[in-house]
């Protein structure tokens, strides 16, 4: 490794725990405005101050990974996906700083940062390992798509988080009736999808740190485009205690954990994609201790989350809320679509001889503006302002993040870059 | 629903007008009796799909000029869309062909879902007829659509009312409402002033003020929906055979093909491939094969005679020539050659071999031996060889009789039948095998013994290549390492294409980089009534308000000027 690329992740931690102390910075701008002897407002002033200077400190730092990463690695480091996550962190900051200089809401910072900072957690599950670039991803294109396309999801990223804001800020715990049950319960799942993911991480790098490891011998019958069978053998390694083997598999080591010693089951063979059975049992290890996770907070919270949150946000205006979110995706719309569409096709033409061929990836970019699109169209009708609005900018940003890691994980085609 | 149409003001509105285009008054009488702020999408005014009497066409009209329903043909296609990708789409899968095989692919590889997916016709999402019907009828959509709305928003933005009614004041998104101290007109003319500093356009009329500025975001998103109409139409075109070529065409170095149903014909001149070093991969790379470049040499050629006869040569002449790799095509006259993969592969081209002398090993003389289309017979010294059999992937059958299993030069034989001074009259029969290696070498000499022995040759030559290696490199022998697979397009669509997403992304930014705001006023005696209004971001428009407000000594919050919110 070159003294770049080692003083490139030294910044790259730097920029973590500026971000974590921002987000502590916000929390307490939030959590704290009841504090005895202080003036709310102030103190939302003061801290709000605090967390936005180390949010833009963060994001300096980060610039300083993401240049020294491109100078050290001899290209521009957003090709593999612990890049492309880290960059997608790096533009959400930039645009949370945009939306910020606009509205000068103290608050928004306490939603954003903790999406940065997951992302980015999630990102370092990746290996962050400079890799050569294949011939097809060697064009400067690739450069102006990439990055643009990123920019305009960070947008749609600040308009979910405010977005979500205005959920828990509109959302009322004293109805019983259906529709308010309803929403108490969607609002309460957002931020439970959001603690799995946390889970995830966590589960990850707890058996990382603590080095665990298994291991199978997998046989995988494919059959190749001209219809042909073809039988392989291959390792597939374990970093989370398998509860799930690979289809069609035989153990070669087995770490036990908690008196676990073989697999519980092995994955459905319809399960395609490229390590399907590893991918399976992320995904259950995810939700256990996920829900672990949720179920100590409720302990310790003795109501919904969404109720610990919800009086923290009640000085702030719903509508305010909803005009973030929607100026945020605006800004973001013609971004995404010259990026993830114009460039992408531009690109696409250059490289693979064809402005657009349906392959998976280029599909769901399609999905996500199309989706932006009716979220728009919806908006110009009465009746889809305030809650529903703020529902479809919650889902579109589920959308940008399954055409961002879940084709990856589960469709295989062109776009393909190192999976886990 | 009857509707008085005339407004109070005197004007006299279309059918269907919701707001008085002259005055602002509501028209609609629930609207009068109403509290909230006033819907002003296209400013009130009557759009063409809100003619009293509808007829069929007017229906149909009605029907694609709906946003809801541009809403619901928008959402089917996102699902259909994302269904495309749950399984691979028959398109990628370019070997196959024919229904029976891609059923069975699909059953195989995915089972019964797959069998299901098949069936539904998914496997084909995007070039079914309801996914282009679903295209089509967004193309329509969006032309009647747009048709039914810019007309009258032209209208109603062009001919303005400055002073406009009291309702049509207090019932916008920002609202100021109060009493003014001292001289009006003064106030007024320093109000118009901060307007402008603001770059707003401003018009006075009889105590009616209206500040306007960035009118031309509105054309934004119809701008982007004629760029959307336009890509859909190329889109559409693509379809047009003329427009558009898509083939593979896969090339050994040194070969030359033509390219089918035109007149060019492609050299494959040398094929290079690069792999990285191993101290430049990451360490989970180590030890694997990573392509860092490859290239195939190019020329192509346009044949210029003898074009479709089927016994002479086609004279060819070359017109372009490039290197070309993934991410440069080599480009003729709208016709795109693209570097798609490439194979590792052997294969013979073509080998020098020498007719020798058996018994004193002296060479006779030599001559070129192609793999491919080889010629009939050969002048070598004083002798001549015509080619009686060739067999380009030689084996013997189960009744030991020589055949060739395909057409590829994989194990190549030639039989000669030399004839020239003292040879019997009939000539001399050998088989000569150029590859070399121990088996073909075994073949080549008993199958020589035994045309000796039948008495078809004397033994007295020997075909073989001379110094086949110099310098540890290959000598008098041709072979290519890689077959080239290139990728040949026509895309005639291409520049519509282009056109209508640049004046679609103008659109878009007009539509969301500025707003289109409005401010109107008026004083009635001594009370000052202002209204103002923008498609998007009120934020921005009461923060302009107040400031320009607070120039002028009325010092407001912008937040108070919210009406949504002093309503609710
Ligand atoms: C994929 C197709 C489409 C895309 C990407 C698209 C995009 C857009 C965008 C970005 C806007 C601006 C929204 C805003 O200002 O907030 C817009 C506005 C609009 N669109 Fe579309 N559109 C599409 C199809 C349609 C169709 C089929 C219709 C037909 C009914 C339609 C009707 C409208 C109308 C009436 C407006 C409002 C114009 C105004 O503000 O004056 N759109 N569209």
């Amino acid at each position: 490794m070159n003294w770049w690329l080692d003083f490139s992740s030294n910044a790259f931690i730097v920029a973590f725990y500026l971000y974590c102390a921002s987000f502590i910075s916000y929390a307490i701008a939030v959590a704290g405005k009841r504090w005895s002897n202080r003036e709310p407002e102030a103190h939302t002033a003061r801290w709000g101050k605090i967390g936005f200077a180390g949010a833009v400190l963060g994001w300096l730092a980060h610039l300083t990974f993401f240049f020294t990463r491109w100078y050290g690695g001899g290209h521009i480091p957003t090709s593999n996906m612990y890049e492309f996550m880290t960059f997608l962190g790096m533009a959400i900051m930039f645009a949370f700083i945009v939306v910020h200089l606009i509205y000068r809401n103290m608050l928004l910072g306490a939603f954003a940062l903790p999406l940065v900072i997951i992302l980015i957690a999630y990102a370092s599950v990746f290996p962050s390992e400079v890799q050569p670039l294949i011939p097809a991803l060697n064009n400067y294109w690739l450069k102006i798509h990439v990055t643009t396309a990123a920019t305009g999801e960070a947008f749609f990223a600040v308009g979910f988080a405010a977005a979500l804001m205005q959920l828990i800020r509109v959302v009322d715990f004293t109805r019983t009736d259906k529709a308010g049950k309803r929403a108490q319960f969607w609002t309460e799942f957002s931020l439970v999808v959001i603690i799995v993911l946390i889970g995830f991480l966590a589960a990850v790098f707890t058996f990382r740190g603590a080095g665990y490891e298994s291991s199978f011998r997998q046989e995988k019958v494919t059959i190749d485009d001209n219809g042909i069978e073809n039988s392989e053998v291959k390792e597939v390694k374990y970093s989370l205690p398998p509860i799930v083997a690979p289809y069609n598999s035989d153990t070669i080591s087995f770490q036990p954990f908690l008196g676990i010693d073989k697999p519980l089951f092995e994955s459905p063979s319809w399960l395609n994609g490229v390590n399907a059975g590893r991918k399976l049992n992320t995904i259950i290890w995810s939700v256990i201790s996920g829900f672990i996770l949720y179920g100590l907070l409720r302990l310790i919270a003795r109501k919904p989350l969404a109720a610990v949150i919800h009086p923290h946000l009640t000085d702030i205006d719903p509508e305010d809320l909803e005009e973030i979110s929607y100026r945020a995706i605006a800004i973001g719309f013609p971004i995404f679509t010259l990026g993830a569409l114009i460039f992408a096709m531009i690109w696409a033409q250059i490289a693979w001889s064809r402005f657009w061929g349906w392959d998976p990836k280029e599909v769901w970019a399609l999905v996500t503006f199309l989706f932006y699109s009716v979220y728009l169209h919806l908006r110009l009708s009465r009746g889809w302002q305030g809650t529903r609005s703020a529902w479809l900018a919650v889902i579109g940003f589920l959308v940008v993040m399954f055409t961002l890691v879940g084709v990856n994980l589960v469709i295989a085609g062109l776009h393909s870059y190192a999976g886990v | 629903m009857f509707q008085n149409t005339k407004c109070e003001c005197g004007h006299q509105n279309p059918v269907g007008t919701v707001l008085c285009e002259s005055c602002g008054k509501p028209l609609v009488e629930n609207l009068l009796t109403d509290e909230g702020t006033l819907e002003m999408r296209y400013d009130g005014v009557a759009r063409r799909s809100q003619k009293a009497n509808p007829q069929v066409i007017d229906r149909i009209w009605n029907f694609f000029s709906s946003v809801k329903i541009a809403v619901y043909l928008i959402a089917i296609t996102l699902v259909g869309a994302s269904l495309g990708t749950i399984f691979q789409q028959e398109s990628t899968l370019i070997n196959m062909s024919g229904y029976s095989e891609f059923r069975d692919f699909y059953k195989e590889k995915y089972g019964t879902l797959g069998v299901i997916y098949h069936a539904l016709g998914l496997s084909r999402t995007y070039e079914s007829w309801w996914f282009v019907g679903l295209l089509v009828m967004i193309g329509t959509s969006l032309v009647v659509c747009s048709l039914d709305r810019v007309l009258p928003l032209y209208r109603a933005l062009t001919k303005q009312q400055i002073r406009k009614h009291l309702q049509f004041i207090t019932r916008q998104q920002v609202v100021y409402n109060g009493a003014l101290q001292g001289d009006k007109d003064v106030w007024l003319t320093e109000f118009a002033k901060q307007m402008k500093r603001k770059r707003y356009r401003v018009w006075q009329e009889d105590g009616g003020l209206l500040a306007e500025k960035n009118r031309f975001s509105r054309w934004g998103p119809y701008i982007n929906h004629i760029g959307l109409i336009i890509f859909l139409l190329a889109v559409l075109g693509r379809g047009i055979p003329a427009w558009h070529m898509d083939q593979y065409l896969s090339l050994y170095e040194g070969e030359t093909r033509q390219i089918p149903d035109t007149n060019y014909y492609v050299k494959n001149d040398k094929f290079t491939v690069e792999y990285y070093k191993d101290d430049e991969l990451a360490s989970n790379q180590k030890g694997t094969k990573v392509v860092k470049l490859y290239e195939t040499k190019a020329r192509l050629y346009e044949c210029t005679d003898f074009c479709d006869d089927p016994i002479r040569k086609p004279v060819l002449t070359e017109v372009e020539k490039h290197d070309i790799h993934v991410n440069s095509a080599l480009s003729y006259k709208g016709m795109s050659l693209y570097q798609n993969s490439f194979q590792e592969r052997v294969r013979f081209i073509s080998v020098h071999p020498s007719l020798m002398d058996a018994t004193t090993g002296k060479a006779l003389g030599s001559f070129d031996l192609l793999m491919d289309d080889p010629a009939e017979s050969y002048e070598v010294g004083p002798y001549t060889l015509t080619l009686n059999d060739y067999y380009p992937d030689f084996s013997l059958d189960d009744q030991s009789r020589p055949m060739t299993k395909t057409r590829e030069p994989n194990n190549p034989a030639f039989v000669f039948r030399i004839k020239g001074p003292d040879i019997q009259a009939k000539g001399d029969v050998y088989i000569y095998f150029p590859m070399p290696s121990e088996k073909s070498k075994y073949y080549e000499k008993i199958l020589n013994e035994s045309f000796k022995q039948r008495g078809d040759n004397t033994g007295r030559f020997t075909i073989k290549v001379e110094n086949p290696i110099v310098d540890g490199k290959m000598n008098n022998i041709k072979y290519s390492e890689y077959t080239t697979y290139l990728n040949i397009r026509v895309d005639k669509a291409m520049p519509y294409i282009w056109v209508g997403a640049a004046i679609s992304m103008i659109g878009l930014i007009m539509g969301f980089y500025w707003q289109h705001r409005r401010i109107w006023l008026r004083i009635d005696e001594d009370k000052l009534s202002l209204g103002a209004h923008t498609n998007k971001n009120s934020f921005g428009l009461r923060a302009d308000v107040a400031w320009a407000l607070g120039r002028t000594g009325i010092e407001v919050p912008p937040k108070s000027l919210d009406n949504r919110r002093n309503l609710s």
